[in-house]
């Protein structure tokens, strides 16, 4: 018999960060798998996402918020809600939790050389435009230029501050064309970056549609004005991209509940094309 | 391959031989009937023409344990069926039978599930050909018929006072092998009785609907107001997918018990509202209409896409055990004549 595509394997927390002290608080985990022959196997590319589990209590798929060019590694945003992502919460550095994966699609990065790269993110939606991130700062000759664009209620919701403030400060990535542009919903003291939600940071920003390919991830209404604006910007159906989330229980297209359409997001997306995502009855 | 004669007054003796299975058949429940494990031949209940529930059971159960979890929270697999004796089910319907047909390749198909293809390889079917159909039987419209041996390893067919029994396949013969004592010849009359019968199953439905074009159908009007109508009497409660042969959407939950804890496969139904509920609160299909509309998606859209049929095999449970009579047949002429 093949083997038991619902076994776990466990894997060593070696550090936790807590990302937001807002209303929804995220850590994001760095773990490595155990078992040396699994660890080899999983080769991940970006985009793809993993079922992080406590057994026990349970499993929730989790997108990988680094890069494969990040040997030592998986980095898991994990925002605190449920049953399963609250015990993970109560972890520390040393415990140990169970990983099986990775599953999903990836952004066709292959299809990319030389492209000027937006991401577009709202609060826990840059979790997954991360491994892209990471992705195209390390390989940075094979792409163009990089624009993050990313967005939160406020200050205590963005994730992965330091990592943006210091790319955004950088001489060496500006010199690179790699632009970061923040933004908060509200206004507050001291914050000198864009106020207003992140379809409107996009529209004043005007990336051009030129050889470009934009990526979003984040509420699903912000998603819908992203894609709207990026429209009217004149980027075209298959310039741009998003990842979709569902509930799921098996992440291999048993389960039946991700569905959108004839696609089972664990297995065909997450990641999905306007061009293929426009023609689905339904945006999840 | 083989045909035999199996008296009716003889099946208990035929059931008691084969002693290197284990035999399933439709047993008497608090009022209903399930297929289940059976030590006597005598609980057999093969007087009900189906069963509310599909024999679905016996291969993918209702809640069946994935890990178990040790003292130190490590994971293991259950055993499994290595080294137990190869199951029989017995009584199940031709329409039942293409059930797992629909279930494959869900399970076999990129990530193999070695739970439920260890059970299905080591069970046969033994059905029952259908001379009498319900009045909501509709399996002619789904591709099946109800004389069909697709999907079975013998099939049965009722002559009055004995049973004509076909081998089907290989591991059938094995079965009838070990139950040769009990089998004799049919004559040349039976034979040509058998087939009068076969011939004549089909007419007996009375329920059918021209499923072609169906597909695009539901897709093209997958905003219309209708679906709205079409689900204002269900009341979600999840009966039409518990007592599918082809439904196999699951949950997965850890329990704990005195200490000990499982992993547990357990059918979910897509009627529910917590199916699809995120644990943000966002719901994609928050109403019944959402949800009967996805139903009728998968079933007649995404099944097809899929694998090329659709998940439905015509049994009509879904139709005859409504509580509050939502109609799979009459919901579908309203989509077609749209």
């Amino acid at each position: 018999m093949t083997e038991n595509p619902y076994l776990p394997r466990r894997a060593k927390i070696e550090s936790i960060k807590q990302e937001t002290t807002g209303e929804r608080i995220i850590k994001t985990f760095a773990v490595v798998i155990e078992d040396q022959a699994y660890r080899e196997r999983f080769q991940h590319k970006p985009g793809q996402c993993a079922m992080l589990g406590i057994n026990g209590v349970g499993e929730s798929m989790i997108s990988i918020a680094s890069s494969p060019t990040n040997k030592e590694f998986l980095n898991f945003s994990v925002m605190k809600l449920g049953k399963v992502t609250s015990a993970i919460h109560e972890l520390e550095a040393g415990d140990l939790i169970t990983i099986r994966g990775p599953y999903g699609n990836n952004f066709p990065l292959d299809e990319w050389y030389q492209k000027n790269i937006i991401t577009i993110g709202g609060g826990i939606g840059q979790a997954p435009l991360r491994s892209i991130i990471q992705y195209v700062l390390d390989k940075k000759g094979e792409f163009g230029g990089l624009d993050i664009i990313y967005g939160a209620r406020t200050t205590a919701d963005l994730c992965y501050r330091e990592d943006h403030f210091q790319t955004e400060q950088s001489v060496f990535w500006q010199r690179r064309n790699v632009r970061v542009h923040l933004s908060i919903d509200v206004p507050e003291a001291g914050w000198d970056r864009f106020v207003g939600v992140v379809p409107d940071n996009l529209l004043r920003l005007k990336p051009s549609p030129e050889n470009a390919i934009a990526i979003t991830c984040g509420p699903p209404v912000m998603i819908k004005f992203v894609i709207k604006n990026l429209l009217a910007l004149g980027f075209k159906d298959e310039q741009i991209y998003t990842t979709l989330e569902n509930r799921m229980k098996c992440g291999i297209g048993k389960c039946g509940r991700c569905n959108v359409g004839s696609f089972y997001v664990c297995k065909d997306g997450p990641v999905f094309s306007y061009a293929r995502l426009k023609n689905l009855p339904e945006k999840g | 391959m083989e045909h035999f004669l199996l008296e009716k007054n003889r099946l208990n003796e035929f059931l008691s031989a084969l002693r290197n299975y284990e035999v399933f058949a439709p047993v008497r429940k608090v009022g209903l009937t399930v297929f289940e494990l059976i030590t006597n031949p005598k609980e057999a209940m093969l007087d009900l023409k189906n069963q509310p529930q599909s024999p679905k059971r016996v291969i993918f159960p209702q809640s069946e344990i994935l890990l178990v979890f040790d003292k130190n929270n490590a994971a293991k697999e259950p055993k499994g069926r290595v080294g137990q004796k190869p199951q029989v089910v017995f009584g199940v319907r031709p329409c039942d039978a293409r059930g797992f047909h629909m279930l494959d390749p869900v399970f076999e198909r990129e990530y193999p599930d070695p739970y439920y293809l260890q059970k299905r390889q080591s069970t046969l079917l033994v059905g029952f050909h259908c001379s009498e159909p319900y009045p909501n039987c509709f399996c002619t419209s789904v591709g099946g018929n109800p004389s069909s041996p697709e999907g079975l390893d013998i099939l049965l067919t009722d002559l009055g006072e004995q049973y004509f029994l076909e081998v089907i396949t290989s591991k059938g013969e094995q079965v009838a092998k070990e139950g040769a004592a009990v089998l004799s010849s049919p004559t040349s009359q039976q034979q040509t009785e058998k087939e009068k019968l076969s011939g004549m199953a089909p007419q007996k439905i009375r329920r059918t609907i021209d499923t072609e074009g169906i597909a695009s159908k539901i897709e093209k009007h997958f905003d219309h107001s209708l679906w709205r109508e079409l689900s204002g009497k269900c009341i979600s409660c999840g009966i039409c997918t518990y007592t599918c042969p082809t439904c196999h959407c699951f949950d997965i939950q850890d329990e704990r018990v005195r200490g000990r804890a499982n992993r547990l496969r357990i059918w979910d139904s897509c009627m529910f509202p917590e199916y699809t509920l995120h644990a943000s609160g966002h719901n994609p299909r928050p109403t019944r209409t959402e949800r009967l509309k996805n139903r009728m998606y998968h079933k007649f859209k995404q099944n097809i896409d899929l694998y090329g049929v659709p998940g439905c095999v015509g049994c009509g449970r879904c139709i005859t055990l409504c509580p509050e009579n939502v109609d799979l047949v009459a919901n579908l002429k309203v989509i077609k004549n749209l």
